[in-house]
C-alpha cells in the first residue's frame, strides 16, 4: 500500500476549470472518501489519479513516485467503475483473472488467487457465468474482485454503488468497509451520497466547484464544519439556517431572531463572537438538536414556542416543520410529541451544538 | 515538452501523415478520371502520361452535349428520382405497418429481407422476358418499376427500424386528439423519422443512379442511362477514353455534390444500416 | 371524435392496406421470376429453338456437366476469398486510424467515402484507364520503382487480371467497411477500455480480447453484405475484362449474362439462374444459422 500526495492539481475541460488547485495528502492504508455534488470535480480528480485523464498542472505522487507521465497500467493501481465495466465476452473467472494475465502472472498462481478472491466476495459459485447472467449486486462484486485480486498499492472506487437499489447499497457499503479492514490498503472512494461518505470514511474530503471545501474525519466535518456549505451538505435532514443578529444579554451573548425571540448562547460558545455584537449572523441548528421542551431549565437549552405547519412521521420519529424566526425549520421530535398541525408547541434548542455563521463569508465563526 | 506529450505529438503526426497518404491514394483514381475529361486527345494519348492537363479543355463535354449523349444523364435522373420516390412512399407505409402491427409476423419480414439477397442477374433475366412480352423494354415505367421493386426491401428494413424508435405515445396522443391513422402517419410519424428518411433516400437514389446491369438489359435507346452509355465507348482495340471520362464525370459529379451536402446522413445511414440490420 | 361510429373499412384493414402495394411490387421481383425461371428451365428454348415444349431435366443435366459454369463459380469464389479479408483488414486498420481525434478528420472521411458512391461500372472504367498499358499511370509508377520502363498488360495478362480486378474492387469498397467499422469502434464501451488499461493490458491484448468481440456483430453483418455483393460481381469485371482473357475472369454473373444475352440460350440460362439463387439462399441461410448459434 502507498500514500498519495497531490499538490497544485489543475484540470481543464476546454473552458471548464474542473479541478482548481487541489492539494491533498492521504496517508497509506486509509479509506478516504471524495464527496460532493455532481460537477464538483471529484470524478475528475479520481480519474486524474488513475491516469485516465492528464493533469494540466500540478503533481500526483503515489508512494513517493511522481506518476504524472505514467500510463494507468504503470501506476500499480486498481479501479472499480460505476457501471462495472466488466468484459462481456469473458466469464467471471476470466474477468477477474484479466489483470493478472496481462501482467504475465504464472498460471499456477492465477487460479488459486482468483478463487480466493471470489470466495472472499461470496461469488465463488459464479466463476463460470457470464456478466449478462448476473444481477447488479453480483456484477459489482465481480468488479470489486477484479480490482482486489491484484495487490495494487492504491484502490480507486468511482461511485460503485450508484447503480444499485437502496437495499443492496446498504449491504454493499458494509461489505466494502469490511474489505478495507481485511486488506488494509489505501482506498479512495468517490460518491455524491453523504451517507456513504459518513459511514465508510476514515477521512472525508468534501469538494465543491473544483476545490476542497473541507477535509477531515466524518465527525470533524459533521460537528465542526468550516463553512455553511459543509454544514448544509452533511446530515439528513439538513441543518436549519436562520437569520439572526448577535446581541448582548445578561453576561453572555444571545441571538435575536426576526420575530423578536432571543436564544441565549452558553458562555463558552461566545469566545470568537465578542467582536460581532449587534451584527447580523446566521444561526445553524440541526433538526436533531431541536426537541420538545421538558420541565426544568437545563444549561444550554433555549426555549422557543413554535406553531407546527407540517408533520412527517417516520415511525420512531416525527419531523415537524415550524416557523423559527421567519424561516421554515425542521425539528426532530419523538413520535408522540405532537399529533396535529397548527398546534403551538414548546421546543428546546440545544445551543451547545449550534453553529454561528458569518453571512458574508459563509464561514463558521463558532 | 514532457516525454508523454512528446510521444503523443509524434503519434499524432504519424497518424496525420498516414491519413494524408491514404486519402491521396484513394483519391488518385478519381483525380485521374476527372483529369482525363479535360485533356486534349494529344495529351491523353501521350506516353509517358501527363499528370495534369495543360489547359482546361471542355471539348469532350461539348461533343457529348451536342451528340445528345449527355441526355442519358437526364434519363438516369428521371429513373432514379421516380423509383426513389415510389420506393420511399410504398416502403415507408409498409414499414409502418410492420413496425407497429407486426403485420405478417416474422414470415413477411423475413421474406422481404430475403428479396434483397437475390442476385440481380437472376432477376433481370426473367424480368426481361416478361418485359418483352409486355412490351415494356426500353420504357421509363419498366425500369422505374424494377428499381422500385429492388429498393423496397432496403427501404422497408431501414424505415422499420427508424419507426420503431419513435415513441408510440406520440401517435396515441394524436389518435386521442382525433386524427385518423393515415393522418398520424404523415403528420406525426414522418417528421420524427426525418433523419432516417434522408439517409435511406440517399442510398436508394444512389443505388438506382449507379445501376448498370438492369439498365444494360432493359434499356435500348430511349431510356439508356449514363452507365450504359459509358460502355458504348468501349472499343475492341481502343476506348474513347475522353468520352468515357467525361461521361463518368457527368455521372458522378451530381452524386458527389449530393453526398457532400448530406454527409452526415450518408455516413449515419451506412453505419446504422449495419447496426440495425 | 369518431366514437360512436363503427370503424371504416380503411381503418379496420389499415395495416393490410399499407403493406399491399409494397408486397404487390415485390411479388413482381420476388415470386414471378422464380416461377417463370422454373417454367422456362424445363423448356428447350435456345437461340434457334422457340418451341415451349417441356423437355424435362435436360437443362439441369447439362448444368452439372458444364465445366465453364463451375469454373465461373470458382472464379467468383477466388475473388471473394481474396478481396473480402483484404477489405476487412484494411477497413479495420483505417477505422482504427481515424478513431481518435485528428485535425481535419471530417474532411478526410468525406473524401474517403467517395469511391463508394461511384457506380461500379465507372469504377471499372476508371481502373481500366489506370491500368492501360499504353497510357495508364500505374505502369508509369511501377516503372519508377523498378527503375526501368514497365509495360504490364493488366487486363490481358492471365497472371495480372485477377490482381487488377481485386485492386479495383478493394479500392471501391474498403471505404464502406471503413465507415461501418468506424461506427462500431466508436460504440465500444469506453469504461471497458479504461478498465483494461488499468488492469495492465497492452494494445494487442485489449484489441483482441475486448474490442474485437465487441465489434464482432457489425463485422459479421459487413462481411455478409460484402460477401453477397462479391458473389454478384458483374460491373467491374465487365468494364475491365468482359470476363476475359477467354473465360478466365468470368464470374457467375458474367457467365449467366453471356449465356442469356449473347448466346440466347434462354432455357439453359434459366436453369443457371435458378442454380445461382438456390446456392446463394443456401449460403445465406447457413451463415445466418452460424451467426445465431454464435450468440
Amino acid at each position: 500500500m502507498a500514500d498519495l500526495h497531490i499538490s497544485g492539481l489543475h484540470k481543464y475541460y476546454g473552458d471548464v476549470h474542473a479541478v482548481r488547485g487541489v492539494d491533498l495528502e492521504i496517508p497509506a492504508g486509509e479509506f478516504t472518501v471524495l464527496v460532493g455534488p455532481s460537477g464538483c470535480g471529484k470524478s475528475t480528480l479520481l480519474r486524474a489519479i488513475a491516469g485516465l485523464e492528464d493533469a494540466d498542472k500540478g503533481t500526483i505522487e503515489i508512494g513517493g513516485q511522481v506518476v504524472n507521465d505514467l500510463p494507468p497500467r504503470s501506476r500499480d493501481i486498481a479501479m472499480v467503475f460505476q457501471n462495472y465495466a466488466l468484459y462481456p465476452y469473458m466469464n467471471v473467472f476470466d474477468n477477474i483473472a484479466f489483470g493478472l494475465r496481462s501482467r504475465n502472472t504464472p498460471k499456477s498462481e492465477i487460479e488459486p488467487r482468483v478463487r480466493r478472491t471470489a470466495q472472499m466476495l461470496a461469488i465463488g459459485h459464479l466463476l463460470d457465468r457470464y456478466p449478462r447472467q448476473l444481477s447488479g449486486g453480483q456484477l459489482q462484486r465481480v468488479a470489486i474482485g477484479r480490482a482486489v485480486v491484484r495487490s495494487a498499492r492504491l484502490y480507486l472506487f468511482d461511485e460503485p454503488l450508484s447503480n444499485l437499489d437502496a437495499q443492496l447499497r446498504d449491504e454493499m457499503r458494509g461489505e466494502i468497509k469490511r474489505l478495507h479492514q481485511e486488506l488494509g490498503r489505501t482506498m479512495i472512494y468517490v460518491t455524491h451520497d453523504q451517507i456513504e461518505a459518513m459511514t465508510m470514511a476514515d477521512r472525508i474530503v468534501l469538494l465543491r466547484d473544483g476545490t476542497i471545501e473541507q477535509a477531515g474525519t466524518p465527525l470533524d466535518l459533521f460537528e465542526r464544519p468550516a463553512t455553511r456549505y459543509v454544514a448544509a451538505f452533511l446530515g439528513s435532514p439538513a441543518m436549519n439556517f436562520i437569520d439572526a443578529s448577535l446581541v448582548a444579554k445578561s453576561d453572555t451573548l444571545a441571538l435575536r431572531l426576526s420575530d423578536g425571540a432571543t436564544l441565549a448562547l452558553p458562555q463558552r460558545r461566545t469566545v470568537n463572537l465578542l467582536n460581532r455584537v449587534d451584527q447580523p449572523v446566521v444561526l445553524g441548528v440541526r433538526p436533531e438538536h431541536i426537541g420538545r421542551a421538558t420541565a426544568g431549565e437545563r444549561p444550554g437549552l433555549a426555549r422557543y414556542t413554535g406553531s407546527i405547519e407540517l408533520l412527517q412521521p417516520t415511525g420512531s420519529r416525527t419531523y415537524a416543520t415550524f416557523n423559527l424566526g421567519g424561516t421554515r425549520a425542521v425539528a426532530e421530535l419523538q413520535a408522540h410529541d405532537v399529533s396535529t398541525t397548527n398546534q403551538q408547541i414548546e421546543l428546546s434548542i440545544d445551543m451547545n451544538r449550534v453553529v454561528i455563521i458569518d453571512p458574508t463569508t459563509d464561514r463558521v465563526l463558532s | 515538452m514532457t516525454p508523454l506529450a512528446r510521444r503523443r505529438a509524434t503519434r499524432l503526426g504519424l497518424r496525420l501523415a498516414a491519413a494524408v497518404a491514404l486519402t491521396l491514394i484513394f483519391m488518385f483514381p478519381i483525380y485521374w478520371l476527372y483529369m482525363i475529361s479535360f485533356k486534349t486527345a494529344a495529351e491523353i494519348y501521350s506516353f509517358p502520361p501527363k499528370w495534369y492537363p495543360g489547359t482546361f479543355n471542355l471539348d469532350t463535354y461539348r461533343v457529348l452535349f451536342r451528340d445528345g449523349d449527355a441526355a442519358t444523364v437526364g434519363n438516369s435522373l428521371i429513373v432514379a428520382f421516380c423509383s426513389t420516390a415510389l420506393a420511399m412512399f410504398l416502403g415507408f407505409i409498409c414499414a409502418y405497418s410492420l413496425a407497429r402491427f407486426s403485420t405478417g409476423g416474422k414470415h413477411l419480414a423475413n421474406w422481404i429481407i430475403s428479396q434483397r439477397m437475390i442476385p440481380p442477374i437472376a432477376v433481370v433475366f426473367p424480368i426481361f422476358l416478361l418485359y418483352v412480352w409486355l412490351d415494356l423494354v426500353d420504357t421509363y415505367i419498366g425500369v422505374i418499376l424494377l428499381y422500385t421493386a429492388f429498393n423496397l426491401p432496403y427501404v422497408i428494413w431501414m424505415m422499420r427500424g427508424y419507426i420503431m424508435d419513435v415513441p408510440r405515445a406520440l401517435e396515441e396522443s394524436a389518435l386521442v386528439d382525433g386524427y385518423t391513422r393515415w393522418q398520424v402517419l404523415w403528420k406525426v410519424v414522418l417528421p420524427m423519422c426525418r433523419a432516417g428518411l434522408a439517409a435511406t433516400m440517399i442510398f436508394t437514389f444512389v443505388f438506382a443512379w449507379n445501376d448498370f446491369i438492369f439498365a444494360l438489359v432493359l434499356t435500348r435507346t430511349e431510356v439508356a442511362t449514363y452507365t450504359v452509355q459509358i460502355t458504348h465507348y468501349f472499343g475492341g482495340q481502343s476506348n474513347f477514353w475522353a468520352k468515357i471520362s467525361a461521361m463518368s464525370v457527368l455521372g458522378t459529379l451530381p452524386i458527389f455534390v449530393a453526398t457532400g451536402f448530406m454527409q452526415r446522413y450518408f455516413v449515419r445511414g451506412l453505419s446504422l444500416g449495419a447496426v440495425k440490420g | 371524435m369518431r366514437s360512436g361510429q363503427g370503424a371504416t373499412f380503411g381503418e379496420r384493414n389499415f395495416r393490410y392496406l399499407l403493406v399491399m402495394p409494397a408486397i404487390f411490387v415485390l411479388l413482381l421481383v420476388g415470386v414471378f421470376p422464380l416461377v417463370y425461371l422454373v417454367m422456362v428451365s424445363f423448356q428447350g428454348i435456345t437461340m434457334t429453338e422457340t418451341s415451349t415444349d417441356f423437355i424435362g431435366f435436360a437443362n439441369y443435366w447439362q448444368l452439372f456437366g458444364d465445366a465453364r459454369l463451375w469454373q465461373a463459380l470458382l472464379h467468383t469464389l477466388i475473388i471473394t476469398a481474396v478481396a473480402l479479408p483484404l477489405e476487412l483488414v484494411l477497413g479495420l486498420a483505417m477505422a482504427q486510424l481515424f478513431l481518435d481525434r485528428l485535425p481535419g478528420r471530417a474532411i478526410f472521411i468525406a473524401l474517403l467515402v467517395l469511391p463508394v458512391v461511384i457506380s461500379p461500372i465507372v469504377s471499372g472504367a476508371t481502373w481500366a484507364l489506370l491500368f492501360d498499358h499504353r497510357f495508364g499511370p500505374i505502369n508509369q509508377i511501377i516503372g519508377w520503382f523498378m527503375g526501368r520502363e514497365t509495360i504490364l498488360l493488366w487486363t490481358i495478362n492471365p497472371s495480372l487480371v485477377y490482381p487488377a480486378i481485386i485492386v479495383a474492387e478493394i479500392w471501391q469498397w474498403t471505404p464502406f467497411m471503413f465507415l461501418l467499422l468506424l461506427a462500431a469502434l466508436g460504440n465500444v464501451d469506453r469504461s471497458q477500455l479504461e478498465a483494461a488499461a488499468i488492469d495492465g493490458a497492452g494494445w494487442w491484448r485489449t484489441f483482441f480480447r475486448i474490442v474485437l468481440p465487441a465489434i464482432a456483430p457489425v463485422m459479421t453483418v459487413a462481411v455478409l453484405i460484402r460477401g453477397l455483393d462479391l458473389f454478384r460481381l458483374f460491373d467491374i469485371v465487365w468494364a475491365l475484362t468482359q470476363g476475359g482473357p477467354g473465360t478466365m475472369t468470368e464470374t457467375i454473373s458474367v457467365f449467366t449474362y453471356i449465356k442469356g444475352f449473347r448466346q440466347f440460350e434462354t432455357s439453359y440460362t434459366a436453369a443457371v439462374a435458378l442454380l445461382v439463387i438456390v446456392l446463394l439462399s443456401a449460403l445465406v441461410m447457413y451463415l445466418l444459422k452460424r451467426v445465431e448459434l454464435a450468440r
